[in-house]
Parts: structure tokens; sequence; C-alpha cells
């Protein structure tokens, strides 16, 4: 049995204790009325324990949202089942609040037959501030991540996957979940998937990259085995471990545009040559057929005059003037044949987004005109559909007038260049303006034609081709020197709504 | 041009853009006893025509004969194929032979669809020529210009031809050579020229330029 004198004393020697830490510590009947609330606790919420001795806790200390939370805690004290662990905000007189994580214990109050409890509280505040900053930071750079179009993975120093960012997962067809801790040569094909492992050793011990600065063209394995070509940068942090993180750009979309222009590029110029060929094939066949016609009449009429001169000479001077018109003739067929080359050639005509076409060629004809300090405006048509085409030959009158739009402009004080394409009815058009000097008034009415060019290098057969082949695609082309100055140029195909496409008046 | 019975000779309206065209073509048709009137453009002819007496037929061993109109078929300004359609509207029937490049059918083709009567190949050969005329003549106004339209007979003729052969005919008037002909059916060119015979024979076609005649009659060329 403890004595009356013992326990006060005992009672000084816990204030004191209870005074001198700094931990918030409160002793509290069953009920929740408050009998001790040392300095720390005074401390904390600025009130006096004189003042709030005998309140109860959720009368003043505790937040409104929090109150009934508490009760229910305390209604369990006289169960024994009060949770040793409870973090609950208090409010202070001046109304902050206080995030405290309590340890409970339930004690036996001495003198008084009734369970107490003993609250031993650290002051969480500050630490839940700093953990929700570092939630909200982490979330701050995992969005940034995962706003990338560039595929961003970090991997530890054995190679294995620490995050993997949304547009890996889209790029590669592996989920984060997935990946995290696997080796990143998963996403290799062989022979690096066999030997990524050692690259990394090899950098580790001897600090020598294998990938430059600039990044290295590599091929990457999605999910399903297939390879794609990606751009790969690799940079490098420490946070407590070496990080490597790679940003993994997909290529395959680029190089396919690159090899498509390529393509187109390369088709162009063999046109460009073929074209021009033939089209000085036919001019030249027209130019020669016509003195070969004459000479062939003129023998022709000689040869009727000798038939009725009817002398021995006349007659046999008559098969050799036969052969001299069939050797003519022979002249004439080859030259014509020249002339088959370019006109048999045949169209190859298809559906293409006439945008897409239109963009394609322009994309090659501007090469260059940046520099020549040209402004190149694109205004293209939401409606222009699809159209049944020769894909290379309408590029090739589109980069045609294009480039006769820069040549305009070489010494114009402004040089803006409009590529515009329109729907208008059953039609496409495109229009090529420039703000050039316009249209030479003694060539207007012959623009058209084969080797007519105001060009001081012009071979003039550009235009020429270019009407053959909008002729052929049942098209019209047309040029006039604008209000403004500068040439517009301005073709017109069927548009070939259901697929009518012959049908053009 | 002042026309008496006695002096009259078939007038042929020569229009080419080429001098030395005209005069070789008017040396020709000269000593194969022809009067020639030389125009250098579609225009120029189209200009003289008010002057030009149409409408006096010559009396040529009790055949009355009109003038007839060879044309070349590329020109600057109005050309060749334009003539006998402008000369139409107008209400002139003018017998027009168009002269083409050599080996050109599907010009010589367009140029027969537009009304031309027939075409000739540059060069051509004085029987050439006078042949293409003499028809060219029988079509003049004073006498009835048969009808373009495919006859019975024709058509009969037309279809005693077999598919392949029809394939080949049409091939023929598209203008295509028998290589390329052959490529185009897969057959040796030397089977296309067996076929381009029969095909001559069973439509009695006396050479290209008839048989090309027939198919715009026929209406099978494109």
């Amino acid at each position: 049995m403890v004595t009356g004198k013992a326990s006060g004393l005992s009672e000084r020697f816990v204030d004191e204790i209870l005074n001198t830490v700094e931990t918030p510590i409160a002793l509290l009947d069953g009920d929740g009325s408050i009998l001790r609330f040392n300095h720390a606790c005074e401390a904390l919420t600025d009130y006096k324990e004189s003042d709030v001795i005998g309140k109860k806790v959720w009368d003043f200390l505790i937040t409104d949202d929090e109150i009934e939370a508490v009760r229910k805690v305390f209604s369990k004290t006289q169960t024994d089942n009060l949770p040793t662990q409870y973090t609950n905000y208090w409010k202070t007189k001046n109304g902050d609040r206080q995030l405290i994580k309590w340890s409970n214990k339930t004690i036996r109050m001495p003198n008084r037959n009734k369970i107490g409890v003993l609250a031993t509280g650290i002051d969480i505040t500050h630490l839940q501030s700093i953990e929700h900053g570092l939630k909200e930071s982490k979330a701050y750079w995992r969005s940034t991540i995962d706003a990338s179009p560039i595929s961003i993975i970090t991997i530890n120093e054995n190679g294995l996957i620490l995050t993997f960012s949304q547009a890996a997962e889209e790029t590669f067809g592996y989920s984060e979940k997935e990946l995290v801790g696997q080796n990143i040569s998963t996403l290799m094909p062989e022979p690096h998937h066999g030997r990524h492992d050692e690259y990394l050793r090899h950098y580790l011990e001897t600090g020598q990259r294998r990938i430059p600065p600039k990044g290295r063209r590599i091929e990457a394995k999605r999910r399903d085995g297939s390879t794609f070509p990606a751009l790969l940068n690799v940079s490098e942090f420490t946070a407590g471990i070496r990080i490597f993180v790679g940003f993994i750009e997909d290529l395959s979309e680029k190089e396919k545009i690159e090899q498509r222009l390529d393509e187109t590029n390369f088709q162009l110029q063999h046109a460009d040559r073929v074209g021009s060929m033939g089209e000085i094939a036919t001019s030249i066949a027209h130019e020669l057929n016509q003195p070969l016609t004459a000479a062939a009449s003129l023998i022709g009429a000689v040869s009727l005059r000798l038939k009725k001169g009817g002398c021995a000479e006349c007659s046999q001077s008559m098969p050799l003037l036969k052969d001299a018109v069939f050797e003519i003739r022979r002249a004439s067929e080859i030259i014509q044949q020249m002339r088959e080359f370019v006109r048999k050639r045949k169209t190859a005509k298809s559906l293409h987004d006439f945008n897409k076409v239109v963009e394609d060629a322009g994309a090659l004809a501007i090469i260059g005109a940046g520099a020549e300090g040209i402004e190149v405006v694109w205004e293209m048509a939401p409606d222009a559909g699809e159209v049944l085409l020769d894909r290379i030959q309408i590029q090739q009158v589109v980069t045609n007038l294009i480039r006769n739009g820069i040549d305009a402009m070489k010494s114009a004080p402004k040089r803006v260049l409009t590529i515009a394409t329109a729907r208008r009815g059953s039609h496409v058009e495109v229009s090529i303006s420039d703000t050039g000097t316009g249209l030479r008034k003694d060539l207007e009415n012959t623009l058209f034609e084969p080797f007519v060019s105001s060009k001081e290098h012009g071979m003039g057969v550009g235009l020429s081709i270019s009407k053959e082949i909008i002729d052929s695609h049942q098209g019209k082309i047309d040029a006039k020197t604008r209000d403004s100055g500068g040439c517009l140029f301005t073709f017109k195909l069927p548009a070939g709504a259901n697929g009518d496409v012959g049908d053009y008046g | 041009m002042e026309m008496s019975a006695i002096t009259a000779k078939k007038t042929v309206f020569l229009v080419d853009d080429d001098i030395a065209v005209r005069r070789g073509i008017a040396a020709l048709l000269l000593a194969a006893g022809y009067d020639t009137k030389m125009f250098k453009s579609g225009e120029a002819f189209l200009a003289a025509l008010p002057d030009l007496d149409l409408d006096a037929p010559v009396m040529l061993a009790d055949v009355m004969l009109g003038p007839v109109m060879l044309v070349d078929v590329c020109m600057p300004g109005i050309q060749g194929l334009e003539l006998p359609e402008r000369l139409n509207k107008e209400g002139i029937d003018l017998p027009t032979i168009v002269m083409t490049a050599h080996g050109d059918i599907p010009m010589a083709v367009r140029a027969m669809q537009n009304g031309a009567i027939d075409f000739l190949q540059k060069p051509f050969t004085v029987d050439e020529l006078t042949a293409a005329l003499e028809r060219a003549f029988s079509f003049s106004p004073c006498t009835p210009v048969p009808s373009q339209d495919a006859s019975p007979e024709l058509q009969r003729h037309h279809q005693s031809l077999t598919p392949r052969e029809n394939d080949v005919f049409r091939a023929i008037v598209g203008g295509h050579t028998n290589k390329e002909i052959g490529r185009i059916l897969s057959i040796s060119p030397r089977t296309v020229e067996v076929h381009r015979r029969k095909i001559m024979a069973k439509m009695r076609a006396q050479n290209l330029a008839e048989l090309v005649r027939m198919a715009v009659a026929l209406n099978i060329s494109d």
C-alpha cells in the first residue's frame, strides 16, 4: 500500500519530470477530462494547465471534423481496447492545427478507482508537411516524365529497371508494373540483349561511354518481339545509388517519312529527266518531221513530172526517188520512236490524300527557300480529300510550279510563296503564287508550249510537261499575273467523288 | 479566184504553219494536177473563208466536185483538230484530211471523231496523198456524204472477228505497235501480226487509215 506522503513526494517528482521533458504529455481520465497538461502541452497550445484541468479534450482541443472519432476512441478505454497509437490534430488557442502522433497507455489512477489515459505525443506537423512536399514533388516529376513523348527509363547500375514512363509503356507495349526489377536488356534485340550487362560493367569499370553525347541510333524491341529504330541518349546521376536515365525516341515514323520523301525525290528527279527528254524528243520529232515532209513531197512532185517526161533517164531515176522517199520515211519513224517514249508513258493513277501529295512535293521543292529569304505560306484545305491521280506526275507539276515561283522572286523585294489547296465542287485545286515580277507579256500565250522560257538558262520544258500531265488527268492548268504583282499558277483536277473521275468538262 | 469549167481543177485548201511544207506539198499537188490554195494558219483560213467560193463546184467528167481541205494537226493557234468543228458550226461542209505525225494513230482517231474524213501520216508518198484526196473529193458537198455510222455490212464484218481479234483491233486503233500489243495481250508480236492480217481481211480494210475509219464508225475507239 502506498502511503499518502510517499505518493505526494512522488507526485512532485513526476511533476518535475512531466514539465522538463519537451514531449507533450497529458493525463486524462476515462471520460476525456484533462487531469494533467504538462509544459510541453502548454507550449504547444498556448493554454495554461490551470485553465484546462477538468475540461474535456473534445470541447476545445479537437478539431470539429475529428471530435466524433476521438470520442469513439475514448469510449474504448473502459474495455481496454484503446489503440496504443493514434494521430490527430490539436487546435491551439489561436486556432492553428498541430498534428500529434499519440502513444496512449491506460493506467489505473492512484487514489481513484478509475481508468485513465496517459497520452504521450510527438508533434509531427512539420514532418507531415515535408512528407506532403515529397509526395507532391514526386508526383510533379512523375507527371513531367510521363508527359514526355520520349520514353524515359531509369535503371540501376545492375541494369535493373526502376521506372518506366508512360511513353515507354506505349512504345514498348509493357506496363511499368511488369518491368520494374527486370533487366533493361529485355527491351533490346540480339546482339545487345546478351551483351548489355557487359557494356554496363565495362562502363562502371572504365568510365568509357558507348553512347555518344548526341545519342546513338539503336534498334529496340517491343513486347511482341518486333523491333523499331530509336535514338538513345543516356545520362546518369547518383541518389544514394548510381542511376542511369535512358531517353528513347521512337524514330520509325520519322524514318518512314524521310524514306518516303527520299523516294519521292528520287522518283521526281527521274520523272523530270524522262519528262525533259520526252518533251525535247516530242518537239524535235515535230520540228524535224516538217522538213522531211517537205522533202518527201518535193521528191514526189519531181517523180510525177519525170513520169510525165517519159524519157529513159527519167524512168530510171524514178526508183531512186522512191528509195529517197523511203529513207525519208525511215528517218521520220526513228524520230517518232523517240517521241513515243514519252507519249506512251502510262499514267499509274490511284487514290491519294491530295494534301499529302502536295505537301510532300512542296517540302522537297522549298528546300533552300528559307535561305533565300523566302517565306512559305501553306494553306491546305481540310476538305481536299482523296483524289485519283498519278502521284509522281502530279508532284512533278507541284515541284515545278514551286521552283518557278522561287526563281521568280530571286531579286524581288518581297518574297512570299503561297501554296494552297482547295476543293471547288467536283474539283480539287492547287494554287501557287509568288510575289515576283509576274508573267512576261510576250510569253503569256505561249507559256505552256515547249522551249518557251523567260529564264536565262531555262530550257522551257517544265511548263509544257506540266500541261501535258494535267491534260492527261483531265485537268486544267492556268497562269496569270496577280493584281498585286507576281504570278498565280493554278491547276484543277477532277476530285473523283463517287469514283467518277473521267467526267471533266 | 476564178474558176471556169475549162481550166477547172480540183481545188485543195492546204493549211500548214511551215512554209517549206506548204511549198513541198503544193509542188506535189501541182504535179499531180490539183489546184492549191495555201494558208499559213487556221486563223488565216477562217479569215479568208468569206472570199473562198465554196459553193461553186467544178464540173469534171459530169461529176460536180467541191474543194477539200488538207490541214496539219499540230499548229500554233487553231489546230487542225478544231477546224472541221469550226466549219461545221458555220454550216460549211468541207471534206477535211488531217495530216498527223507518222504513227500518231490516237491523234488520227481524235481527228476523225472531230469530223475529218481521213488522215495522212507525214511524210507521205504520192500514192498515199492522191488516194486520200480522191476519197475526200468523193465526199464533197455535191455528192451525198455517206453516213459515218456503221453500215449493217460493216457491223457484220466486225461481228465476224474473234474476241482476241477484237482485242487486237482495239489495240491497233489505239495506236499501239505490234510489240506493245503483244506485251499487253501476252502474245508474241508475230501472233499479233497474224491477227492484224486476219482483221484487215475480215474487215475488208485496204490500209490502216481505212481500219481507223471503220473503228470510228463502229464507235470502238476510245
